[in-house]
């Protein structure tokens, strides 16, 4: 059973007060979030930076749909965020496709890969269970490197380009800045409604159930490997997009992103921002992309400080930025 | 007994080299209140955990209005109509008390539905409430579980294997760490409950058991050592020797 | 693909299963007792093979080196035991992962300020080059020497847990850990030590795999995936689980090297995946944290 970092009320009257607020705006939590999202590229000093929140952000989104509402810390969705990368580069560089059909492909390559990871890696004792997704993920990472004549090896996957969108009946040029933002920040809205609804759902209360008390939830009838599975396919589709934008918006794939680096990567963002939240895995995304940037202006070591910065957070901010922000509000 | 609600026939347990239990016969009638009694060690938490479908029986079988529950998996034990309440309180901390019951609740209405919100189940809300209501926690719905006072503790713990509305009811200490007052109101409670059930407990308040219980059954070293009522325990003179000697009353 | 060309390989696999026991055996000591698993389990690998490095050109002598180095690297990880993990005690058993994780990210990166990123080799030392004739073929003399090692310290491990008054505490803590605290034995001077332990024990393996492989910043990334593989195959807090699944390893993947090096390393994960789908707790998992 692990703690919860942070907690959304379920409520069932109508609270008042600061209660009332917060219910209102959960209950707003996506129209406010897409708000900030379009913000973002006029606060922020670069575009690139607002790009690789989107994009982190999204990633973290989706495992924070496993690690913070469900509770099972995976470090392999590296994994996942890997092939929707790869899969998406391969449909367009090797076989032409258009960049709806390679989005559509590196999603769903992205979901096969986290059903088979997840019916091994759950058949496990929690213990287990995040050293098995480390090392079924760098099995995935190993056989890419091997198979380098689909994939670049080490050199990573190159020679796709994604320039226009094209829809019936008129384009998006992709390659201007501000539209390039807004074209993925439209994909990233709809995955924000798609897993504020999964939260919203009877799935969503039993996730946070099995989080609380796996061995209660069972005994109260929910089949929880299955349901835990079922968690593990949508973080690992929705890890899977971030991917598939990830490539079309860099048009490389560097191998570098199926290796437990970047899941480790994925975990702090979420912890940093606060694992269990809503807005948090954004708000972690925007903490550790910015740091990037500015530390390393100063050292080429800037990961030092930021190891240390996460070593810090887990333990005496446990809830992340967003999460400890909420949670002060809510003690007020 | 014709027809009992739940049959174990010479049901055993073990781990590895060490035999928790062995040889246990016993049915069990419908609307009866059964006590399992015995020293610590003596085996009524692996029995419980075998009756709940927590553990497999190394031996014997389990059979449960006819049915053989061999392959059943543990979650399916509730939907038949088995629900258990637990020694150490297993509730789910940082939900509030209401969201407690009625994710158990919910669990019959539905299990993996992504797509519709959960507030459209009203009737799963309304159940819980009222079960909340009948063991007194109507008004604290609102907090956190963890933030319950132990006596609470064990009353949302109850509550939420009633919610269930389970045809056989199992008890695990109900009254663990509870002074005399609120040990009075479990039992009033479980006479409620036990009008429409039948009801296995697991106790150690000897004065409460043998007011309560229709039929007692005694476990000493893994073993059925007695069973029958509580007049025909109390007067064994092997269970007085092993256990009735060393606890009396509210212990 | 004579029958020589086939044992030499088998002996190499048994070399490479040394150091993979070693590193496995030093992750379920410290999850035997305290029941966490060190996510900087690869980096302290790797700063026990840099420790190895430094006492060595400092003393001019491998066999300082091979005895200090894990003690220090041992100490540090006391260090790290009583200030990062200790307060974790109580919380949710998932932050001792992330926590350790972190240390891990931290680690590499300190080596890499001081000692640069770039690898450094390790030179095999005067008494240990040169080869043995087993009579099948010629086998590099370090490489037997790393499995005798392995061998001792095996032994001596056996002999600590089951011989002395210290390990008989260590096996009844692992199994119930309040019954210590309720005889009076200062718990946390327990962890302390053992946790030691289990750090100097990688470090120990570091100093060996030293000689055999680059030593950089980078060589414990590997180490720690080959880690779980081993430890998921063996059982978690499995001493023996750690010493065959580390030999089964070992061999299959030099094996592999024979016929298709490029699937060495992926054959590991891949037998992995298969113990999962037969034996999702390992061939001796444990249903709790013991040794």
């Amino acid at each position: 059973m692990s703690t919860v970092r942070n907690v959304e009320l379920a409520s069932a009257e109508i609270p008042t007060g600061f209660a009332a607020f917060r219910c209102n705006l959960r209950r707003w939590r996506v129209p406010l979030s897409i708000l900030a999202l379009c913000l973002l590229p006029w606060v922020l000093p670069s575009q690139a930076l607002a790009v690789n929140v989107l994009i982190y952000g999204l990633v973290a989104v989706g495992y924070n749909l496993l690690f913070g509402y469900t509770g099972l810390l995976s470090f392999g969705h590296a994994a996942f965020f890997g092939a929707g990368a790869y899969t998406t580069g391969i449909a367009i560089g090797a076989f032409g496709a258009n960049w709806f059909v390679a989005m559509i492909a590196g999603v769903a390559v992205a979901g096969l890969l986290s059903v088979v990871m997840g019916i091994l890696a759950i058949r496990t004792r929690g213990i287990y269970f995040s050293m098995v997704t480390l090392a079924l993920s760098q099995l995935v990472y190993y056989t890419a490197l091997q198979a380098s004549s689909w994939t670049g090896g080490e050199n990573g996957l190159r020679g796709f380009t994604v320039s226009t969108l094209t829809f019936p009946g008129f384009s998006i040029n992709f390659l201007d800045p501000l539209v390039k933002y807004y074209a993925i920040m439209v994909v990233v809205a709809l995955a924000l409604w798609f897993v504020s609804r999964v939260l919203n759902s009877p799935f969503g209360a039993v996730i946070e159930a099995i989080r609380e008390n796996e061995t209660r939830a069972r005994a109260c009838g929910y089949n929880v490997e299955r349901t835990k599975l079922l968690s593990f396919v949508l973080s690992g589709l929705l890890c899977g997009l971030a991917g598939t934008l990830s490539a079309m918006h860099l048009s490389i794939v560097p191998l570098d992103s199926l290796h437990y680096h970047t899941s480790g990567l994925i975990v702090m963002m979420t912890l940093l921002g606060g694992a269990g939240s809503f807005f948090g895995p954004f708000v972690g995304a925007l903490a550790f992309l910015s740091m990037e940037d500015v530390f390393s202006l100063w050292t080429s070591n800037w990961q030092l400080i930021v190891g240390v910065i996460f070593i810090l957070f887990v333990l005496y901010l446990p809830k992340g930025i967003w999460g400890t922000l909420i949670s002060w509000r809510a003690n007020r | 007994m014709t027809n009992p609600i739940m049959s174990v026939t010479d049901v055993g347990k073990r781990f590895g080299g060490l035999v928790a239990l062995s040889g246990i016969t016993a049915d069990f009638r419908e609307g009866q209140i059964t006590a399992i009694i015995g020293p610590n060690g003596a085996g009524k938490s692996t029995f419980f955990n075998i009756l709940s479908g927590a553990l497999r029986p190394s031996s014997g079988t389990l059979r449960f209005r006819g049915q053989d529950m061999a392959g059943v998996p543990q979650h399916d034990y509730v939907h038949r109509g088995i629900a258990r309440s637990y020694q150490i309180t297993n509730i789910f901390p940082n939900l509030t008390v209401l969201e407690n019951v009625r994710v158990a609740a919910q669990a019959f209405r539905s299990r993996m539905n992504i797509w519709t919100d959960r507030t459209d189940y009203k009737d799963l809300e309304d159940k819980a409430s009222a079960v909340l209501e009948s063991v007194g926690l109507g008004a604290r719905r609102q907090t956190l579980a963890k933030y319950l006072a132990h006596g609470q503790q064990r009353a949302l713990e109850i509550a939420i294997s009633l919610v269930a509305d389970p045809a056989l009811l199992l008890l695990d200490e109900p009254t663990a760490g509870m002074g005399p007052e609120e040990t009075r109101e479990m039992v009033a409670l479980i006479e409620v409950l036990a009008s429409n059930r039948t009801i296995l407990l697991v106790e150690h308040k000897m004065k409460m058991i043998l007011g309560l219980s229709d039929r007692v059954l005694v476990l000493h070293h893994g073993q059925l050592l007695a069973d029958g009522t509580p007049q025909e325990i109390q007067a064994n003179s092997e269970v007085r020797r092993v256990y009735l000697g060393q606890n009396d009353g509210y212990a | 693909m004579t029958v020589q060309l086939i044992a030499m390989q088998l002996f190499s696999g048994l070399a490479l299963g040394a150091i993979l026991i070693m590193v496995a055996l030093g992750l379920s000591i410290i999850f035997g007792m305290l029941g966490i698993v060190n996510f900087a389990h690869g980096a302290l690998f790797m700063v026990g093979a840099y420790a190895g490095l430094y006492v060595a050109s400092l003393t001019g002598s491998f066999w300082l080196a091979l005895v200090l180095a894990p003690v220090l690297v041992g100490v540090f990880g006391m260090l790290i035991e009583r200030f990062l993990i200790r307060p974790l005690y109580g919380r949710s058993p998932d932050d001792p992962l992330l926590l350790t994780f972190g240390l891990g990210y931290v680690l590499v990166e300190a080596v890499r300020i001081v000692f640069g990123t770039d690898g450094i080799p390790f030179s095999t030392p005067a008494a240990l080059r040169g080869v043995v004739d087993l009579g099948i073929g010629f086998f590099p003399l370090y490489r037997l020497f790393v499995v005798g090692v392995v061998l001792v310290v095996l032994l001596l491990l056996w002999w600590g847990l089951e011989k002395t008054k210290f390990g008989l505490i260590v096996r009844a803590g692992s199994a119930d850990p309040l019954i210590l605290r309720v005889l009076g034995v200062d718990i946390g001077r327990l962890w302390l030590i053992v946790f030691g332990i289990g750090v100097g024990v990688t470090a120990l393996g570091g100093v060996l795999a030293a000689p055999m492989r680059n030593v950089s910043p980078e060589m414990g990334t590997l180490v720690l995936a080959e880690a779980f593989v081993v430890t998921v195959i063996g059982g978690m807090g499995s001493l023996a689980g750690a010493v065959i699944a580390g030999l089964l390893v070992g061999i299959a993947v030099s094996m592999t090297a024979l016929f298709a090096p490029e699937m060495a390393t992926i054959v590991m994960f891949a037998l992995m995946a298969l113990v999962l789908l037969v034996r999702p707790n390992g061939l001796y998992g444990r249903a709790a944290p013991g040794l």
